[in-house]
């Protein structure tokens, strides 16, 4: 627990340094915020009721996509990439802490502080953009589960990508690729109950839904019920399955790892 | 020699170190036309479901993304090294381009150039051509005449934006959440037309930062939908925008270059 702490300090202690872009990022994630709301407004007022939630749902869907992009910043891959791409990769190797728990710690450090940027944010949205709070306690609760499964998956995904590095060197160009797929099939922006059925099939056997849209769905109330706890599961075994395999990938891409220079 | 040619030759040095890299060019192409496609798809389930935005169909909605991904594409191939002006600046890097009996300027702008950009062009042209064809669209040739200027318009104002932008690192030393402001706005405007926006927002992206320039005002007319803007005639004004915009650079770079202190990197 004191290594998270630690993590969580030093980040913080790296965004002090730009106090000014923090002020922005916060002024941006708004703005951004800001043109989801009209989107979803003038689509409302055009159509209303063409989506089984109402207009203040989905803009609460809206907003929410976007203050949870900090998901997006952990920049794990981007440390590893970079460690392995300089060779300074072995002193993360020798230090007395396990590299997937670094690698956890540093991003739980970086995310901490995202959030940090978001709540500002997401405050002047609640008084101006007219998002919702959740139903109720219950619904609170599940919400706060379901970011924290949802916060583990996408770390995963990104610690596997980060690992990619040991094989390409440059993840640049798969990352472009890999962040605009987790948009798409992770819900972020367009809910996924308005994709054509068969883009539906193919989220649903993919692990993206459990990053932005069963904890944003749950938040509005578009899961409620016994399909909580079901969402919850799937998020849940989608943890379990790439922790152990990013475990394996990670002691297999251990042995192939050339250092170079160091 | 003259400050054209010192230009293309850089440009061509620039272009031969890049070429040193064909596995990095297809996978960078791959990437950036899926991230085109995952774009314009999600803007295609949107309006599946609602017909329409705002009175944009569609392809229309196609045509806006793409008018401004055409411009964007040619500064993203010349101009994207704007971003790491700061880092020349914080190493000192920078200073090679003052030692040199050349145009400073003129070094800097031909220092880089990104193949990326070809992916995001071809699928510009694609978009565009697309469009055409769906929404039945017969230009006269005064207009198709005018989609080049308009174009090259979006390039020069996305560029001086940009350069502004990134002098700021000449006071400051950090520019690039400034670029990101723009970045955004770009973005924005490339995604949804302006007209769908509170006031402020249409005042900023006509006025303040003119990316609206880059493609709504322009596709407003070329879609024969002028009868949308304020007044008919910002449809037509996008390269005096542009030159407004690089006097304005050149004023700022002016400044910028009497400011400079080397780091002494």
């Amino acid at each position: 627990m004191k290594i998270f702490w630690a993590f969580i300090r030093q980040a913080f202690q790296f965004a002090s340094v730009y106090r000014f872009n923090f002020f922005v990022e916060i002024f941006l994630t708004f703005v951004r915020m800001y043109s989801i709301y009209w989107v979803w407004r003038i689509l409302y007022t055009q159509k209303p009721g063409a989506f089984g939630v109402d207009m203040k749902q989905m803009i609460t869907y809206g907003v929410l996509g976007v203050a949870m992009q900090i998901f997006m910043w952990s920049r794990v891959q981007w440390y590893i990439a970079n460690q392995v791409k300089s060779g300074a990769i072995d002193t993360d190797l020798m230090k007395p802490l396990d590299f997937h728990i670094h690698m956890l710690a540093r991003s739980i450090g970086e995310t901490v502080i995202g959030s940090a940027l978001a709540l500002p944010a997401l405050i002047v949205a609640f008084v101006f953009l007219g998002v919702s709070l959740p139903a109720n306690i219950g619904t609170a609760v599940a919400f706060f589960i379901s970011i924290m499964l949802g916060f583990m998956v996408i770390f995963h995904l990104n610690f596997i990508l980060g690992m990619l590095a040991v094989f390409t060197l440059d993840i640049r160009h798969i990352s472009w690729a890999y962040m605009s797929i987790i948009r798409f099939f992770g819900g972020q922006w367009v809910p996924l109950w308005l994709f054509p059925p068969a883009l539906v099939v193919i989220a649903n056997f993919l692990p993206f839904q459990s990053t932005f849209a069963i904890p944003m769905s749950i938040y509005i109330g578009k899961i409620a019920g016994a399909d909580v706890i079901k969402a919850l599961g799937i998020q849940f075994s989608w943890m379990v399955a790439l922790a152990l395999g990013s475990r394996i990938f990670w002691t297999w891409a251990h042995r192939r790892l050339v250092v170079q220079g160091g | 020699m003259n400050p054209l040619r010192l230009y293309l030759r850089l440009v061509g040095i620039s272009m031969q170190a890049r070429l040193q890299y064909r596995a990095d060019f297809f996978t960078g192409a791959f990437s950036v036309i899926a991230m085109n496609v995952m774009s314009l798809a999600l803007i295609g389930i949107l309006v599946y479901r609602f017909e329409a935005l705002n009175g944009w169909n569609i392809w229309q909605l196609f045509f806006l993304y793409c008018l401004w991904l055409l411009g964007h594409c040619i500064y993203s191939l010349f101009f994207w090294h704007f971003w790491d002006l700061e880092e020349d600046l914080i190493r000192g890097t920078f200073d090679q381009f003052l030692l040199r009996p050349a145009s400073v300027f003129i070094q800097y702008i031909g220092r880089e150039v990104q193949y990326i950009g070809f992916a995001d062009m071809l699928v510009a042209i694609a978009g565009l051509a697309l469009s055409y064809v769906k929404l039945g669209l017969h230009w006269s040739p005064s207009l198709w005449f005018f989609l080049p200027v308009i174009v090259l318009s979006g390039t020069m104002i996305e560029m001086t934006l940009n350069l502004m932008v990134a002098c700021i690192s000449f006071w400051t030393g950090r520019s690039s959440i400034a670029l990101d402001m723009i970045m955004e706005f770009n973005v924005i405007v490339q995604h949804y037309p302006v007209d769908i926006f509170g006031t402020w927002f249409r005042v900023v992206v006509t006025g303040l930062i003119p990316v609206a320039f880059m493609n709504y005002y322009p596709a407003l007319l070329l879609l024969g939908k002028i009868d949308k803007a304020a007044v008919p005639w910002l449809g037509y004004i996008s390269p005096i925008v542009a030159l407004l915009l690089v006097g304005l650079t050149t004023i700022v770079w002016h400044y910028a270059m009497r400011r400079y202190s080397s780091s002494g990197g």
